[in-house]
C-alpha cells in the first residue's frame, strides 16, 4: 500500500467503516510508516476540531424571530397576550358579539309593545 | 418521528405559537450553527437562521412527514444559506461574508467547559486560534463541500440525513466529504504545524 491509497482509506478508518480485511492492510502500512501515521494524527486533529465548531444562537434568537413573524403578520401572530386570560381569537371574540345581538334582538322582540296606542 | 414530535408539528399547523415557541428551542442551536459555519458572518447567520424559522412557520402545511422534521428544517437552512452564498458572491468585492471568521470564540460557542474546569487564557486563546483557522479553512471549500463538511461533521448527521437534505447518494457524500476533510487538513497542516 503507498501513501495515497492509505491517505484515501483515513475517512472510512477514522469512521470505523473499512471491511475487516482493508482495515488490516492499512494498519500493516501504518506500523511501517511514520508520515502516513503523522498524516493520520492530523487528519484525527482535523475532524476532532470541526466536532468542536458547535455554535449557540444568540438569547435574542427566539424574541427576534417572534417580532418579524409579528410584523409581517400584522399582529395576527405572536401579539401582546393580555394578561388575565391570555390572547383571546378573534374567531372567538366575533362568535360572541353574534350571540350577543341575538339574544339583544330576541329581548327586544319579546319586550317590544304588541301595537302602537296613539295619545289620547 | 415520535408521537410527541407528530402532536408538536400538529400544533404548529394550527399556528399554535407555544409549540413554534418550542420549536425554535429545541432546533434554534442546530440551524444557527450550520447557518453560521456555511456563511461565516455572525450577522448574515442571525438574519438568515431568522428567516429559516419565519419560513417553517409560513410553510409548515407543506411537511407531509415524509422525512424527519428536523431534515426538513435543515434542508429550508442549507437552500437558504445557497441562496445567501450566491447572492453574496454578486456583491462588490471588499464586503466578503466572511468579514468576522475571528469571532470570538467565547461568544456563543459550544461546548462550554466541563463542569467546575476552566481553562486557563492562553488554551481558551489557542482554541478560539484553532476555531478561526479551522472556519477559515471551511471558508475556503466549494459551497457543496463545505455543507457536507458542517452537516457530517460539525452538527454529526448520519449519512442518511445528509443524503436526504442534499438528495446525493451516499458514495457521493463520503467521496467529497474525504475530499473536503483533506483540504481543510492540508490549511490546518500549513497555518498551525
Amino acid at each position: 500500500m503507498d501513501h495515497g491509497k492509505a491517505s484515501d482509506l483515513f475517512s472510512d478508518y477514522v469512521e470505523d467503516s473499512l471491511p475487516l480485511a482493508v482495515k488490516a492492510e492499512l494498519e500493516q502500512h501504518l506500523a511501517v510508516c511514520i508520515q502516513c501515521r503523522t498524516d493520520l494524527a492530523s487528519f484525527r486533529q482535523t475532524v476532532g476540531a470541526l466536532s468542536r465548531l458547535k455554535k449557540a444562537a444568540p438569547s435574542s434568537f427566539l424574541p427576534s424571530i417572534q417580532k418579524q413573524i409579528y410584523d409581517r403578520s400584522r399582529g395576527r401572530f405572536f401579539g401582546r397576550r393580555w394578561k388575565l386570560f391570555g390572547r383571546i381569537p378573534f374567531e372567538w371574540v366575533s362568535l360572541a358579539m353574534i350571540i350577543a345581538m341575538l339574544i339583544y334582538y330576541i329581548a327586544l322582540m319579546h319586550g317590544a309593545p304588541s301595537g302602537v296606542h296613539p295619545s289620547p | 418521528m415520535s408521537l410527541a414530535e407528530r402532536l408538536l408539528i400538529g400544533r404548529l399547523k394550527a399556528r399554535d405559537e407555544q409549540a413554534f415557541n418550542e420549536i425554535v428551542r429545541r432546533y434554534g442551536d442546530k440551524v444557527f450553527s450550520l447557518v453560521y459555519r456555511m456563511i461565516g458572518s455572525r450577522a448574515e447567520a442571525e438574519d438568515i437562521a431568522q428567516e429559516v424559522f419565519v419560513t417553517v412557520f409560513k410553510t409548515i402545511d407543506g411537511f407531509r412527514g415524509e422525512s424527519k422534521f428536523s431534515t426538513w428544517l435543515l434542508r429550508i437552512a442549507a437552500n437558504q444559506c445557497k441562496n445567501r452564498i450566491k447572492y453574496l458572491a454578486r456583491r462588490p468585492a471588499g464586503t466578503s461574508s466572511f468579514d468576522d471568521a475571528v469571532d470570538h470564540a467565547s461568544e456563543g460557542a459550544l461546548p462550554i467547559p466541563a463542569q467546575g474546569h476552566i481553562d486557563a487564557p492562553d488554551v481558551l486563546m489557542e482554541a478560539a486560534e484553532m476555531e478561526s483557522l479551522t472556519q477559515a479553512a471551511i471558508a475556503g471549500l466549494e459551497e457543496d463541500h463545505r455543507l457536507l463538511i458542517v452537516l457530517r461533521d460539525v452538527e454529526e448527521l448520519s449519512y442518511q440525513e445528509i443524503g436526504e437534505i442534499t438528495g446525493l447518494a451516499e458514495g457521493t457524500i463520503k467521496s467529497r466529504l474525504h475530499r473536503a476533510r483533506m483540504a481543510i487538513k492540508e490549511h490546518l497542516d500549513r497555518n498551525t504545524r
